[in-house]
């Protein structure tokens, strides 16, 4: 009844590295994070039959879910599909086609979905042209956020009852599985969500983003926004700089995703003294040696990425309002639809 | 070998601290708990042998215990005998306390005394497990243990016995019985699996720091995912007047009725709360019992 269909794999790159960075805060190093979500998804869509050997997956993605899915492809022997857009930078299509993926990159926005529409809307056009072929479909699986039973077992491990959990959402896997897992034990736990401006994930209006791996233009089904107790807004450039600062005085080289949380995990940490944080890191610095890493390209995307940063947040007094830096708002486990009044389109 | 002959004992336990199923080293999922002792209740065996070819037992009824007593036999005994199980035991039955384990395991320590044998304790369990479809980890005293009720194999061993705990101790529903082996196994569904990994990383922290806060959150949360399969009326009442009077947390007999609100003997505050919170249950119209657990 209970047996395991696959051996380990590359699962022993799934579960984070937990280093201390001062007072109480501890983060969760991930080589990438995207491996489980991956692993599992694959794993519970064999045992339902959805995906036979041999077969084919087709997924939208132009970040580490993408690459996630081709490693665990090339090891199980799947054929692989990936819609992506311009997110999806030149190391990383390279790595993919080497991995044997088949890309589809989409050029031009949708007009109210953007990006992230117009790829879900060509995915639907590969799945109906591939008939039984499998979409794990990271924004709406289930599985994806029941996968992170191992990373709040892994967060006990080290650290113990753990007050506060920190992180970026995107699909809402990662953030709302382990809030989930971790509040089964600790009811009382913060869980705060960082996204960036202009991102509608939490009522943002929608507009081009400059980051990617964080927010979105479209709701996910994941995103259980009953699980957050505050929500950040953070504009490019503190999201670069805090990058740098991980790298510079912990010799922590991750991705910007990394750097948007140890941000507010850092301010929250400072002001809570005594609260055990956890702030999770979901993907290491390499991806992004040419951009988030590279002065000149930074100082020609972000101008003044590398300025004042701010001492603390704003309170903002809505989620909609016009952001220009750093701002806060206490969501106290509200669905959408009551902290916006009108629920907005949810794809 | 004396003709003279055994005797063996064996503890009650308050249900289990955490019931559900785990990874095990062999890469296969497994049930598994870890029982609350309660060695104040116990089954008493005494063996004597005879020339008859079969083993007997008295109080009669008690089939398991003759056949835990008839495994070790067939196991041990370099020359088959017969005799007879003679069973005292104050457990009630049919609370989910390990009346029939007991019964099980004083049997078969007494034919190991008779016999005068001294095998491992995960032997011992396997015999019982063999006679009883499934068993507690109650004999395991140095140490807690993640226990395999079903496979007779230990899962984890914790580094240290569980920390003294008083428990105020609740009948759920004191005019019905649940019998063990009729009881169909908890089929839990993939998130429900999911979910035991961080409450087995909790209890092992809980364990090995002696720390009874974290001890009753996991005993909570096993007690609300295992709710489905075996429903305490009141539970949702229990768990209120828990919080209220600041239990560390409620566990449940998994496979019975008894139901207990975890208190820290430490906490100076503790003995004025399972005082009020006494008082809420019998409000409740429940009738409850102050249980000290010493640390093994």
């Amino acid at each position: 009844m209970f047996e395991r269909v696959r051996p380990r794999n590359l699962e022993d790159f799934e579960e984070p590295r937990m280093v201390p960075l001062g007072g109480h805060l501890f983060g969760a190093c991930f080589f990438l994070m995207k491996l489980l979500p991956a692993r599992f998804m694959l794993k519970r869509a064999v045992e339902r039959g959805q995906l036979a050997p041999g077969g084919t997956i087709c997924e939208s993605s132009s970040g580490t879910f993408a690459l996630a899915l081709a490693m665990l492809s090339v090891l199980n022997g799947y054929r692989l599909l990936i819609v992506g857009d311009w997110a999806l930078d030149r190391n990383l299509r390279r790595r993919l086609l080497q991995l044997g993926a088949e890309l589809d990159i989409v050029e031009e926005p949708h007009p109210i979905g953007g990006f992230q529409l117009a790829r879900l809307e060509r995915l639907q056009e590969h799945l109906r042209r591939r008939p039984g072929s499998y979409w794990p479909a990271q924004y709406y699986n289930e599985d994806n956020p029941i996968s992170y039973s191992k990373v709040a077992a892994c967060f006990i491990d080290a650290v113990g009852p753990i007050d506060c959990l920190v992180g970026t959402v995107g699909s809402g896997g990662s953030m709302c599985g382990t809030a989930r897992y971790l509040r089964m034990l600790f009811p009382d736990l913060t869980v705060i969500g960082v996204d960036t401006h202009n991102s509608v994930l939490f009522g943002q209006p929608n507009a081009p983003r400059k980051v990617s791996g964080l927010g979105g233009g479209i709701v996910p089904a994941n995103v259980d926004h009953t699980q957050f107790d505050e929500i950040h807004w953070l504009p490019a450039s503190e999201i670069m700089a805090s990058a740098h600062d991980l790298h510079g005085r912990h010799g922590l080289f991750m991705g910007p995703t990394s750097g948007a949380a140890f941000r507010v995990a850092r301010w929250w940490s400072d002001s809570n003294p005594g609260k055990t944080v956890v702030a999770i890191f979901p993907d290491e610095g390499h991806r992004y040696a040419d951009t988030v890493y590279d002065e000149a390209w930074l100082e020609s995307s972000i101008p003044g990425w590398n300025g004042t940063r701010m001492e603390e947040p704003t309170a903002v007094s809505s989620p909609t309002v016009d952001m220009t830096s750093w701002a806060k708002y206490p969501w106290r486990r509200r669905n959408l639809s009551d902290v916006l009044g009108d629920l907005p389109p949810r794809i | 070998m004396s003709a003279k002959s055994g005797i063996g004992k064996a503890m009650a336990h308050h249900g289990e601290l955490l019931q559900g199923v785990f990874d095990h080293i062999d890469g296969y999922l497994r049930r598994g708990l870890v029982s609350l002792p309660y060695p104040a209740l116990t089954s008493l065996a005494t063996f004597t042998p005879n020339a008859r070819a079969e083993i007997t037992v008295s109080p009669t009824g008690r089939e398991k215990a003759r056949r835990a007593a008839d495994l070790t036999i067939a196991s041990f005994a370099q020359v088959r005998t017969g005799g007879h199980i003679q069973l005292v035991s104050d457990i009630p039955i049919g609370r989910g306390m390990g009346s029939s384990t007991a019964d099980v395991l004083a049997s078969i320590q007494a034919v190991l005394d008779y016999l005068r044998v001294f095998p491992t304790a995960e032997h011992i369990m396997r015999i019982a497990v063999d006679a009883e479809t499934a068993c507690d980890s109650t004999l395991f005293k140095q140490q807690a243990v993640l226990f395999a009720q079903r496979d007779g194999i230990v899962l984890e061993v914790f580094r240290k016995p569980l920390p003294a705990l008083n428990i105020l101790s609740v009948d759920t529903t004191p005019e019905s019985t649940v019998s063990t082996v009729e009881f169909e196994p908890a089929r839990y569904c993939p998130a429900e699996i999911e979910m035991f990994r961080p409450l087995r990383s909790l209890l092992r922290k809980a364990i090995d720091s002696g720390d009874v806060r974290s001890l009753g959150r996991v005993a909570t949360a096993s007690a609300v995912i295992n709710e489905r399969f075996l429903p305490k009326p009141g539970l949702r009442e229990l768990q209120a007047i828990a919080s209220r009077y600041d239990a560390a947390g409620l566990q449940v007999a998994h496979s019975g009725t008894m139901a207990g609100l975890i208190f820290d003997p430490e906490d100076d505050r503790a003995p004025e709360n399972m005082h009020l919170a006494r008082k809420a249950i019998d409000a409740l119209g429940l009738v409850s019992a102050p249980l000290k657990l010493e640390r093994a």
